[in-house]
C-alpha cells in the first residue's frame, strides 16, 4: 500500500477526474487478502521508525508485560483447583522422604521405588521431598507452578524467535490456559519438571542455533535430565534434534546444521546411557514406559479425549501451519527479517511441531491405555502451540483486521482450559475427612490394608502416625498363612482378613469395588471380625462414593 | 475450482468441528474452582445437600462400661413429654428410647434427631408389616430400603436398629408362620448390605429374638445372620403373672443358647413385668442383674399400659423399688464422654 508518487496538493485533485491506476499486487503481503484503497486516498510514505523490524527496547517490554499477564492468569487458574494429594502425588513425595533417608542418612532403601517408577527416584522426589519438608503438600504444587509458568516463558521465547512476539504471545496464552498445563501445574508428579526441562530444551537449542556448535552439547546435558526425570520424555527428543537442525538451517548450511543435530543427539544419548550404566533402572523403564503392560481402552476412545482437551489447540496450529506453509511473511512490517525462509523449511517446521502434540496419543493408542493420558498431551501441547500461535495472528490478520477471531478462540480455550482442568482435579476423592479419622483410628506399628493407600501413608507419616511398611495396598500381598504357605491375590487377601493379620481396612466404595476389595469386603462381614466403624461420603467430578474404614473387633466380644 | 472450493468448505468444517470439540459433555464435569470435585459431600432426603461431617462413630457406643436404661412409652418419638415424666419418676433419664417403625413409613428425621438431642439413643424395631421378608430379600424393596438408609446417612447420629424383632415367634406376620428362618436371615443381610453400600456407619445392629420359654421348639441359630451383621443380642422378654418369676429362669435358656454360636453382648430389648405382688422384687433383681453382668449392655422397660399395665408406676411399692434399683451408678451413661 505504498505509493511511489508523492500526492499533489488537494485542491488540484478535487477539480479533475481521476482514475486511479490498480495497485500493484504484493509479492508476499504476509496475509491473506489486499487492502484496496479507496479511490481518493493515497497513504504517505511511512516513517522507518515505526516500521522497524528488529525488535527494539520498547517492544520487548510490552512482550514481557503481556507475557507477565498470561503468566499471572495462568497461576491463577492453577492455584484454583483444590483437592486431597493424590495417589501419586502421595507416592512420589513419600518416596522422596525415604530416598533422601536412604542417600543422606544411610536408612535402608525400602519399597523398591527404582523398580517400577516412571521417572529416577532420586530425582524428582526427592526434590519434592526437601520442599514438602519446608512447605508441605502445596509447597510442592506451588513448585510445580513454576515449572509450568517457566514451560510457557520458554515457549513464548521460543516462538518469539521462531516467529514473531506476536505469535509468541498467542501461542503462550493458548498453552497457559489449555487443561494440561493448569492440571499440571497443580500436580506433584515429576511431570511439570518434565515439561518445564523439555521446553528449556526447545527455547535453548533455538537459541545456540545460530551460535557455536559446542553450545549444544549443555543442551543436550538439559534434555538427558528431561528423560531422566521422567523416561517418557524420550518420546519428544527426535522432536527436539529436527527442530535444532531446522533452526540451525536458517543461519548456517544442510552440513553444519546436520552436524549439530547429530551433536545433541550424542550430547543427550551419552548423557543418558551413561546414567543408566550408572542407576540401572532398565528395569523400571521397560515395564512402566517402553514395555507397558497393554490396556483395553478403544482407540476411539483415546482419539476423542485427545479431541476434547487438544482439539481446539491442534485445529488451530493446523490452521497455522497451512497458512504459513503458504505464506512466509507473518506481520505487515516490510522486509522483516531479510532472508523470509523457504516453503520446504516452514512446511517441515509446521509439519514437526503441530505432529508432535499427536505424537503421545499415538503411542498411547498403539497400547491401548489412557492412563495418565491428560497429562502427556500437555507435553505435544507445548510443541504444537507455536503454530497454533500462528494460526492465531493469521486469521487476526494484519493490522488486528479480525480480532474476533482471537476472542472467539480465546473464550472457547479458556472456557474448556477452566472447565475440563476443574473437572480433572476432581476427578479422585478427597481424604480430608477421611484422613483426621484414620489419624484418630490408626496407632503406629498397626497393620492396615487399604484402597486408597497412598494418600493415608503420606498424611499419617507426616503425624508419625503410621509408615509404608505398615500398609499394605490391594495391588499385591504375599501373606504367610499359619501352615507356612504363601498366598497371594485374592486367596491370600481372604486368608489375611481370616486370620485378623490388619488392625483396619480403608475400601474406596463407588457403586461397586474390584474383586479383591469386594472379597475381602465380603470376608469381614461374613468372619465378623471386623466391623464398620465409618462411612465418609464424598464426591467427584465423575459421581460418588464413600471410604469405608473397617477396624478389628477383640475376638468375639464388640 | 469446484472441488478446491468443496475441500475448503470441508477443511473448514472439520477444523470447526475440532475447535469446538472440547464442549462435548464429558458426563456431570463441573465448571469452576474444583467444582463438586473436591468437596465431599451427600445428598440429604429430597435431593437437599447438608455440610458433610465425621460420621458419628458408634464403636465407643457398642460395649461401653455403663449400662443404657431405656424404655419406651406411647406416643414416642412424636411426643417426647414422656420421656421427662419418667425421668422425674424413676429419678434418672432414660439413655435409651426405643420405638417402631412400619415398614414402607419415611423415617422421619426430625423426631429421630430429636430423641438423640433429647439425651437418648434412638433404638428403631423396624417392623416389616407391609412386606414379606421374601420380598425384601430380593431386592424389590429397595428403592425404600436405600431411602431410609440416604436418610440415616444424612442424619448422622447414632441409631440402634432391629428389623423383624420376635421372629421365632408365631405372632408377627414375619415369625415362624409368615417365613422362614433363611427367608429372615437372606432379608436381615440384604438390608445391611445395602445400608453399608449406601456408606450408613452408624447404625448398631440388633438382633432380636424372643426368650425361647414360649417357644422351645425353634432353634434360634438358624435365624442368626452372623457376627458381622449384628452387634447386639436384643432379647425381649416380660415377666408375666404366670412362667418364670426371676431373671434366670426368665432370660437363662435363652442366653446360655444364644452363647453356643454368638459371644455378642445382650441387650433386654423389650422388658417389664405385669403387675404381681413379686414386681418389685423383680425389678430389683433385673437392674441389679444387668449393672453387674458384663456381657449385658442395658435393658430398655416397656412402660406402656398394653394388654396390662406393664409401667413402672403400676404401684407406689414397684415405683420405689425401681428409684431405688436405678440409683445404682453403674447406669450413669454419658454420651458425651464417650464420644
Amino acid at each position: 500500500m505504498t505509493y511511489t508518487e508523492h500526492p499533489r496538493p488537494v485542491h488540484d485533485e478535487t477539480l479533475q477526474l481521476r482514475v486511479l491506476p490498480p495497485p500493484p499486487a504484493e509479492a508476499d503481503p504476509g496475509f491473506s487478502f489486499v487492502e484496496q484503497p479507496l479511490p481518493g486516498w493515497t497513504l504517505p510514505p511511512v516513517a522507518e521508525m515505526g516500521w522497524a523490524a528488529d525488535t527494539g527496547r520498547r517492544r520487548r517490554m510490552v512482550g514481557r508485560v503481556l507475557l507477565a499477564v498470561i503468566l499471572l492468569v495462568q497461576a491463577a487458574l492453577s492455584l484454583r483447583l483444590a483437592n486431597s494429594a493424590f495417589e501419586d502425588e502421595a507416592l512420589y513425595v513419600y518416596a522422596g522422604h525415604v530416598e533422601i533417608g536412604h542417600l543422606f542418612y544411610g536408612a535402608p532403601d525400602y519399597g523398591g521405588f527404582d523398580s517400577y517408577f516412571s521417572g529416577a527416584p532420586v530425582l524428582y522426589p526427592v526434590l519434592a521431598a526437601a520442599v514438602d519438608s519446608v512447605l508441605g503438600l502445596a509447597g510442592v504444587r506451588a513448585l510445580s507452578l513454576l515449572f509450568m509458568l517457566t514451560a510457557t516463558a520458554c515457549l513464548y521465547g521460543l516462538t518469539r524467535r521462531l516467529f514473531n512476539e506476536r505469535a509468541g504471545l498467542c501461542a503462550g496464552a493458548l498453552f497457559a490456559v489449555s487443561m494440561p498445563t493448569l492440571f499440571l501445574g497443580h500436580f506433584a508428579t515429576y511431570d511439570a519438571l518434565a515439561v518445564c526441562l523439555l521446553a528449556l530444551t526447545a527455547w535453548l537449542l533455538v537459541v545456540v542455533a545460530p551460535r557455536h556448535w559446542l553450545l549444544a552439547v549443555p543442551v543436550g546435558l538439559v534434555a538427558a535430565l528431561a528423560v531422566a526425570v521422567k523416561y517418557a520424555s524420550a518420546l519428544f527428543l527426535p522432536t527436539l534434534v529436527l527442530l535444532f537442525v531446522l533452526a540451525a538451517y536458517r543461519h548456517h548450511h544442510v552440513r553444519r546444521s546436520l552436524l549439530r543435530g547429530a551433536l545433541f543427539s550424542v550430547a543427550t544419548i551419552g548423557a543418558l546411557l551413561g546414567g543408566l550404566a550408572a542407576s540401572g533402572y532398565l528395569t523400571a523403564i521397560q515395564s512402566t514406559t517402553t514395555a507397558r503392560a497393554h490396556g483395553d481402552t478403544p482407540a476411539w476412545q483415546i482419539l476423542q479425549d485427545t479431541t476434547r482437551w487438544a482439539g481446539l489447540l491442534i485445529a488451530v496450529a493446523l490452521v497455522g501451519t497451512v497458512t504459513y506453509a503458504r505464506t512466509a511473511r507473518l506481520s505487515e512490517i516490510p522486509g522483516w527479517r531479510r532472508a523470509v525462509p523457504g516453503r520446504r523449511w516452514r512446511t517441515c517446521l509446521g509439519v514437526l511441531l503441530t505432529g508432535t502434540a499427536l505424537l503421545a496419543p499415538a503411542y498411547q493408542i498403539h497400547l491401548q491405555t489412557e492412563t495418565s493420558l491428560q497429562k502427556h498431551i500437555g507435553f505435544g501441547l507445548f510443541f504444537a502451540a507455536p503454530m497454533a500461535g500462528v494460526g492465531i495472528t493469521r486469521l487476526m490478520g494484519a493490522h488486528f483486521k479480525f480480532p474476533q477471531w482471537a476472542i472467539a478462540i480465546g473464550v472457547v480455550a479458556l472456557t474448556l482450559g477452566l472447565s475440563q482442568s476443574a473437572a480433572y482435579f476432581g476427578s479422585w476423592p478427597d481424604t480430608r475427612y477421611l484422613i483426621p479419622q484414620l489419624s484418630y483410628t490408626v496407632r503406629p506399628g498397626q497393620h492396615w490394608l487399604g484402597d486408597p493407600k497412598e494418600g493415608p501413608v503420606y498424611y499419617l507419616s507426616r503425624e508419625r502416625r503410621s509408615s509404608y511398611q505398615d500398609w499394605t495396598s490391594f495391588f499385591f500381598i504375599d501373606y504367610k498363612a499359619p501352615d507356612g504357605r504363601h498366598l497371594s491375590g485374592v486367596p491370600g487377601y481372604r486368608a489375611a482378613v481370616r486370620a485378623g493379620y490388619f488392625d483396619g481396612v480403608v475400601l474406596n466404595y463407588s457403586g461397586g469395588l474390584p474383586a479383591a476389595q469386594e472379597a475381602v469386603r465380603q470376608e469381614m462381614r461374613t468372619s465378623g471380625r471386623y466391623r464398620l466403624t465409618s462411612s465418609l461420603p464424598y464426591r467427584t467430578s465423575t459421581g460418588g462414593g464413600h471410604f469405608e474404614i473397617w477396624v478389628r473387633q477383640s475376638a468375639g466380644r464388640s | 475450482m469446484k472441488a478446491t472450493a468443496l475441500a475448503r468448505t470441508l477443511a473448514a468444517l472439520l477444523t470447526g468441528i475440532l475447535c469446538l470439540a472440547g464442549c462435548v459433555s464429558s458426563g456431570p464435569a463441573p465448571i469452576g474452582a474444583g467444582g463438586n470435585g473436591a468437596q465431599p459431600a451427600a445428598t440429604g432426603p429430597g435431593g437437599a445437600s447438608y455440610v458433610p461431617a465425621q460420621p458419628y462413630d458408634v464403636t465407643p457406643l457398642l460395649h461401653p462400661k455403663a449400662k443404657y436404661f431405656g424404655a419406651t412409652f406411647d406416643g414416642v418419638p412424636k411426643d417426647l413429654s414422656p420421656v421427662a415424666r419418667y425421668a422425674s419418676q424413676v429419678g434418672r433419664t432414660p439413655t435409651m428410647l426405643e420405638y417402631y417403625l412400619g415398614w414402607g413409613d419415611e423415617l422421619q428425621t426430625d423426631q429421630t434427631e430429636a430423641v438423640w438431642e433429647n439425651g437418648q439413643l434412638p433404638y428403631i424395631a423396624w417392623e416389616p408389616h407391609k412386606a414379606t421378608l421374601a420380598q425384601i430379600a430380593d431386592g424389590s424393596q429397595d428403592a425404600y430400603i436405600v431411602s431410609t438408609a440416604r436418610t440415616l446417612r444424612a442424619l448422622n447420629v447414632p441409631v440402634a436398629m432391629s428389623l423383624a424383632h420376635e421372629m421365632n415367634g408365631a405372632w408377627y406376620p414375619w415369625g415362624t408362620k409368615g417365613a422362614t428362618a433363611a427367608q429372615f436371615v437372606k432379608a436381615w443381610r440384604h438390608v445391611h448390605d445395602v445400608f453399608q453400600d449406601e456408606g450408613v456407619s452408624t447404625v448398631i445392629w440388633v438382633w432380636s429374638p424372643n426368650i425361647i420359654n414360649p417357644v422351645p421348639q425353634v432353634a434360634l441359630k438358624p435365624y442368626y445372620p452372623g457376627d458381622g451383621y449384628v452387634d447386639w443380642i436384643g432379647v425381649v422378654g416380660y415377666y408375666a403373672r404366670t412362667g418364670a418369676q426371676d431373671f434366670q429362669t426368665l432370660f437363662g435358656p435363652t442366653f446360655r443358647q444364644i452363647r453356643t454360636f454368638t459371644q455378642r453382648p445382650f441387650l433386654l430389648a423389650e422388658t417389664g413385668a405385669q403387675p404381681n405382688p413379686r414386681k418389685s422384687a423383680q425389678i430389683t433383681e433385673l437392674l441389679k442383674t444387668v449393672a453387674t453382668r458384663s456381657d449385658v449392655v442395658g435393658f430398655i422397660w416397656f412402660d406402656l399400659n398394653k394388654e396390662t399395665d406393664w409401667r413402672v408406676d403400676s404401684s407406689p411399692e414397684t415405683l420405689a423399688a425401681f428409684r431405688t434399683a436405678a440409683r445404682n451408678h453403674r447406669y450413669d451413661l454419658d454420651f458425651a464422654a464417650l464420644k
